[in-house]
């Protein structure tokens, strides 16, 4: 009797421990080296950042930042997709070595896991609205219901600052259900996300007349205390801003008109 | 039941004492008719209103999404089929320590149980999606961790902690004197609860863990707001895969309804019966 | 109270616990303005629940068959499907069916609010097993009472609201309060419709905070307290009503 509930307690034990003390690594960049993948954490529901082609590959701006990284470090590139709820969680505990994922550089995440600088991309968030609508101006928007997505950073800072009232769903195809039942005048999103959505025939009939607001840096991030993976990801942003190689992504993706921040980062690096 | 609360001198009144069973169970048939025709009306209102004859019709494309609709069913019910038996394995040691005489473990029992009985599901699965690891290391041996499991452990939580519940309140049901009655023929307290109380209380918990199970199947649905591609995720990713269509949302969701009702009613009409049969005569 | 805003900010900056409800007062308000939306939908549920529970009774025990029908069909639709998906049903499925409204700004708007329809579809879950549960507190009830009252001339109506419903009422008020807790932890699913209830400004502030596991531990004591104040409630309640000689 004494030694089966020895026994128990010498597991649970043991998977309180296996459950707190998760992967130990000595060095990351060695680790990917020697294993031969790395691993990438990208969005698969954000064209033209990172989407799923027909065939079911995961294409697009960040998948081909992906490879490139994985080319400099002569490995070979899994991708794993994440959302907004679950990226953060899955670098720290390991299932991703890295995360290109549109993920806005603040300090609260900045805390949690280790940003790169500089930041690679930068997108503020705006308004899809009817083209029935005539409204010019953020301030025009006040007290007015607003469509929008559980866990986007703006939603705070659009309830604060224009008095919006926000209302948020767990995704996409509710927000826009709800916006389309008229619950709400518009769609409040990443601006990049939005004229991503606008390129397909079913939203003709809408815009985003108001200027985007709040331009946040995008960053890509590593576990804490990787120093060596750190520095080689932050010598590779710096020569993706030199050479251009965002800019070019974009071109090759669709995006019309280059971001103001990947141009500018170009013209500083240069 | 009605002798121990009042004295009675004539039967009830026919209105009040129906047997609610007979007509429960004639109406089997006519309830699943019933919703069938629910769903094929909101179905045709939905085509009325739209009065677009390019769009495939409402039961055009239920019928062509079918089969992928009912696997992410098959996935509810396997989920619940999980939950149910890690709770109920999880729920029967803690429900032990519930009615055991030593202090230390009947508090902690009743701690654990009480807070997995108070905490709302939806709270508590999005605790584990957060909070569990995505794999556990022990030892060799990795073990990963999908969304889909830790929604099995999240549900299987507030389904252990009821279990419990339900084996206490059985056990309590059993006249104390029987214990007594037991003690004095020299069983051990061990003896006691498990070769006298334990086999008399089983009948008595067969349905109310019914009802529990009957629960958690609707319940599963909630794996669907924490990300697991179940029934209720596919009929959203259905509605987006035809264009968006907002008049499709009522018969999708009414066919999810159908489904659930379909599985859960026979349930619900076998417990009814098992309840009286084992109903408790003192 | 500035005070304490300090001090919860040290807290964070020195063991990374960031309760930001504490100390940043937008997040105090709509925290606030969450929990009162909780308690609202609280109130409105369960007391909307009780009144259907008390009507589906009634018309049970009516003497068309069809009338009995049609509220076994009520209870049994409600009981055996899953609350979340009666929720989108009637906000994204129903609604959508439904004639619209111009709003102020000149769009077509669904006349009925998301909380309108959490409401709604929680109270007619709710409403569903308190006809059951006011059911068996009724059949407990003697016949010789009910003839008791009706021989001193009560109306059918009178005597289910005088004498039977309250007999019945001490019976089941066990069974009711359970039910009643369920109701108050099944709110939270009004989440997924956009109702800013409790859960909905959590998650919110976690997003933007990144403090999962301190808004976690808040919601559970917050919910805990809540039942524990509803059962509290109904302990005194059933102490008020307790008649030597009645029920157990």
């Amino acid at each position: 009797m004494i030694r089966r509930r020895l026994a128990l307690v010498a597991l649970l034990a043991g998977l309180a421990m296996a459950a707190g003390a998760g992967p130990v690594r000595a060095d990351a960049l060695q680790d990917i080296k020697s294993k031969g993948v790395l691993v990438v954490g990208v969005k698969a529901d954000y064209p033209p950042f990172g989407y799923r082609a027909p065939n079911g590959d995961i294409i697009g701006i960040e998948p081909d930042l992906a490879r490139d990284v994985a080319k400099r470090l002569g490995v070979k590139v899994q991708l794993v997709p994440v959302v907004a709820a679950n990226r953060i969680q899955f670098l720290e505990q390991g299932k991703i070595d890295l995360l290109i994922a549109t993920m806005s550089d603040t300090p609260e995440r900045a805390r949690v896991v280790a940003i790169v600088k500089p930041d690679y991309y930068a997108s503020g968030y705006s308004l899809m609205l009817p083209k029935s609508i005539k409204i010019t101006a953020w301030d025009q928007l006040k007290g007015k219901p607003v469509c929008a997505i559980q866990g986007a950073f703006y939603n705070k800072q659009v309830a604060k600052k224009f008095g919006v009232q926000v209302i948020a769903f767990t995704g996409v195809a509710e927000a826009l259900t709800a916006m389309k039942q008229g619950r709400c005048i518009g769609f409040l999103y990443d601006d990049t996300a939005i004229e991503g959505q606008m390129l397909r025939p079913e939203w003709s009939a809408y815009a985003m007349p108001l200027p985007s607001q709040d331009a946040q840096p995008w960053g890509l991030a590593v576990r804490k205390g990787e120093r060596s993976f750190y520095d080689f990801m932050a010598k590779t942003v710096a020569d993706w801003h030199k050479t251009g190689l965002i800019l070019k992504l974009e071109t090759k993706y669709g995006v019309t008109q280059h971001s103001k921040f990947a141009e500018e980062m170009h013209g500083k690096y240069e | 039941m009605t002798d121990r609360v009042l004295p009675v001198i004539l039967p009830l009144p026919k209105a009040l004492r129906r047997d609610a069973s007979s007509s429960r169970l004639c109406l089997s048939l006519w309830h699943a008719i019933a919703l069938a025709a629910f769903v094929a009306l909101t179905a045709m209102a939905a085509d009325a209103a739209t009065g677009q004859p390019t769009r495939a019709s409402v039961l055009v494309v239920l019928a062509r999404w079918s089969p992928l609709l009912l696997r992410g069913f098959g996935f509810n019910i396997l989920i619940s089929l999980m939950a149910m038996a890690i709770g109920t394995a999880l729920g029967v040691f803690l429900g032990l320590g519930l009615v055991s005489p030593r202090r230390p473990v009947h508090a902690l029992s009743w701690v654990l149980t009480e807070f997995f009985r108070n905490a709302p599901w939806l709270v508590l699965l999005f605790f584990m999606i957060y909070m569990l690891p995505f794999r556990i290391q022990i030892g060799p041996l990795s073990i990963a961790l999908p969304d889909w499991v830790k929604a099995v452990i999240g549900l299987g939580l507030p389904v252990m902690a009821n279990v419990a519940e339900i084996m206490r309140g059985a056990v309590q049901s059993i006249h104390p004197g029987q214990w007594e009655a037991a003690e004095s023929l020299g069983f051990t307290r061990n003896q006691q609860l498990w070769q006298i109380v334990l086999p008399q209380c089983l009948k008595r918990m067969i349905p109310p863990w019914m009802n529990l199970y009957a629960i958690l199947a609707m319940g599963t649905t909630l794996a669907s707001i924490v990300g697991v591609n179940d029934v209720v995720t596919l009929a959203g990713q259905v509605q987006a895969a035809e264009g968006g269509r907002t008049d499709l949302l009522a018969p999708l969701y009414g066919y999810v309804l159908l489904l659930f009702f379909i599985y859960s009613y026979p349930i619900a009409l076998l417990t009814q019966r098992l309840e009286r049969r084992y109903a408790v005569h003192i | 109270m500035h005070g304490i805003a300090i001090w919860f900010r040290h807290l964070y900056e020195t063991t990374g616990i960031n309760l930001t409800i504490a100390y940043d007062p937008f997040d105090r308000a709509r925290f606030l303005d969450g929990f009162l939306v909780t308690l609202e939908l609280s109130a409105i549920t369960i007391i909307g629940s009780i009144v259907v529970g008390v009507i589906g009774a009634w018309l049970q025990g009516a003497r068309l068959v069809w009338t009995r029908r049609i509220v076994q069909v009520y209870i049994q639709l409600f009981r055996n499907t899953p609350p979340l998906v009666q929720m989108f049903f009637f906000y994204f499925g129903l609604s959508s069916l439904l004639p619209t409204i111009k709003n102020s700004f000149g769009m077509q708007e669904p006349p009925v609010s998301g909380f309108a329809w959490a409401c709604i579809s929680l109270i007619f879950f709710a409403g569903a097993f308190n006809v059951e549960i006011f059911r068996s507190g009724i059949e407990a009830i003697p016949s010789s009472t009910i003839e008791a009252a009706e021989a001193l001339g009560y109306t059918r109506l009178q005597t289910y609201l005088n004498v039977v419903l309250p007999l019945a009422m001490r019976v089941c008020l066990p069974a009711l309060t359970n039910n009643l807790v369920n109701l108050i932890k099944t709110t939270t699913l009004a989440y997924a419709i956009a109702v800013p209830e409790l859960l909905y400004v959590s998650n919110q502030i976690w997003s933007d905070s990144v403090n999962v596991p301190v808004m976690m531990v808040v919601l559970f004591i917050i919910y805990t307290a809540l039942v524990g104040l509803l059962v509290a409630a109904m302990k005194a309640w059933e102490r008020a009503l307790h008649r030597p000689g009645l029920g157990t």
